[in-house]
């Protein structure tokens, strides 16, 4: 039996997709600005928000560009490094999206990205159905990623500052508020400490990216581990 | 030598797409259990708990009120993307004012 894939659910992602977009479109303005200045024409920034997707990984390639680092296999492994944590996103989303069915559940994941990954685990545990709930929060990320990057190869000189608008603390909040929201009881603190501590513990050595994926998998290593064993149902 | 720009894009769009289809796919062929389900259960929650940190490490007060707006509430309203809208709101204004 296939899970519903609907307009309505497409609605009802797509409303928090906007709530994230203005975020987005600013960092989108953001990487245009950088991608023109190692010498992008807007063609080609693009294509590169069009299919690469991820703010994070845009940036740190187009930083090998002018430094005259830039090979197919530092690119490959920035990209990969960096978006290594959408491994994650992936796994733990699998459960719930594949009742989509395949070509619907692949073509979502073309849009996952951190924000609105945080916002469809929240909606999956909160009860959401509809697979199409995923597209929804991607198509308006999406859209705001390519709008801001256009803006932002073209008319990078007048880049608002994404500090001043909290542009930077959109992603953390939704984070904080929705990890609020998904803790209802004493046993849910224990991945939210572990998180945190792995977290800080990893970043400090190792970045931000590598201080996402060290949480997550902190995170899963100690619920497996506290689980009762046994075969699920 | 930069490489032409069409081999970078397709090998930056190559690894990007193998990274959100990777975790995807190997989860078929993890056979399911007890253990499984608590570790997928438990990731969101750890990897937001992680980003809220990072946040609170990295920033100052005007972070901090920011994130403590958005989980207060959350807790009071049940609304979770107005709240997360409304600390958003609560660092530009602080920043606006100078903080």
């Amino acid at each position: 039996m296939r899970a519903p894939f609907t307009w309505a659910g497409f609605r009802r992602g797509f409303r928090v997709g906007l709530a994230l977009g203005t975020a987005i479109f600013i960092y989108g303005v953001a990487f245009g600005l950088v991608a023109a200045q190692a010498g992008l024409g807007w063609g080609w920034a693009l294509a590169i928000s069009g299919t690469v997707f991820s703010g994070s990984a845009q940036l740190a390639a187009m930083s090998l560009i002018p430094a005259g680092e830039a090979t197919l296999w530092t690119l490959a492994a920035t990209v990969l490094v960096i978006n290594a944590r959408y491994l994650l996103f992936g796994a733990t989303i699998q459960p719930w999206l594949s009742k989509a069915g395949p070509m619907r559940a692949y073509a979502s994941l073309l849009l996952i990205g951190d924000a609105n990954w945080i916002a469809t685990m929240r909606a999956a545990e909160k009860g959401e159905e509809d697979r199409a709930y995923l597209a929804g929060t991607g198509v308006p990320l999406n859209a705001a990623w390519l709008a801001g990057t256009l803006v932002g190869v073209l008319f990078g000189g007048i880049l608002p500052d994404p500090r001043a608008l909290g542009a930077d603390l959109m992603l953390p909040c939704f984070a904080a508020a929705m990890m609020a929201a998904m803790v209802r009881s004493r046993a849910a603190l224990v991945p939210v400490a572990v998180g945190a501590a792995a977290a800080l513990l990893v970043t400090r050595l190792a970045g931000n990216g590598w201080g996402i994926i060290a949480a997550g998998l902190a995170g899963a290593a100690v619920a497996a581990l506290t689980a009762r064993p046994g075969v699920l149902r | 030598m930069t490489p032409p720009l069409w081999q970078m894009l397709l090998v930056m769009a190559a690894a990007s797409l193998f990274c959100r289809l990777a975790g995807y796919v190997a989860m078929r062929f993890l056979p399911p259990s007890n253990r499984l389900d608590a570790a997928l259960k438990a990731t969101p929650l750890a990897v937001m708990a992680g980003i809220t940190a990072q946040a609170l490490a990295a920033g100052g007060l005007t972070e901090a009120l920011a994130l403590a707006a958005a989980i207060g509430l959350t807790v009071v309203t049940r609304s979770d993307v107005g709240a997360a809208v409304a600390g958003v709101g609560v660092a530009a204004s602080l920043r606006a004012l100078g903080l």
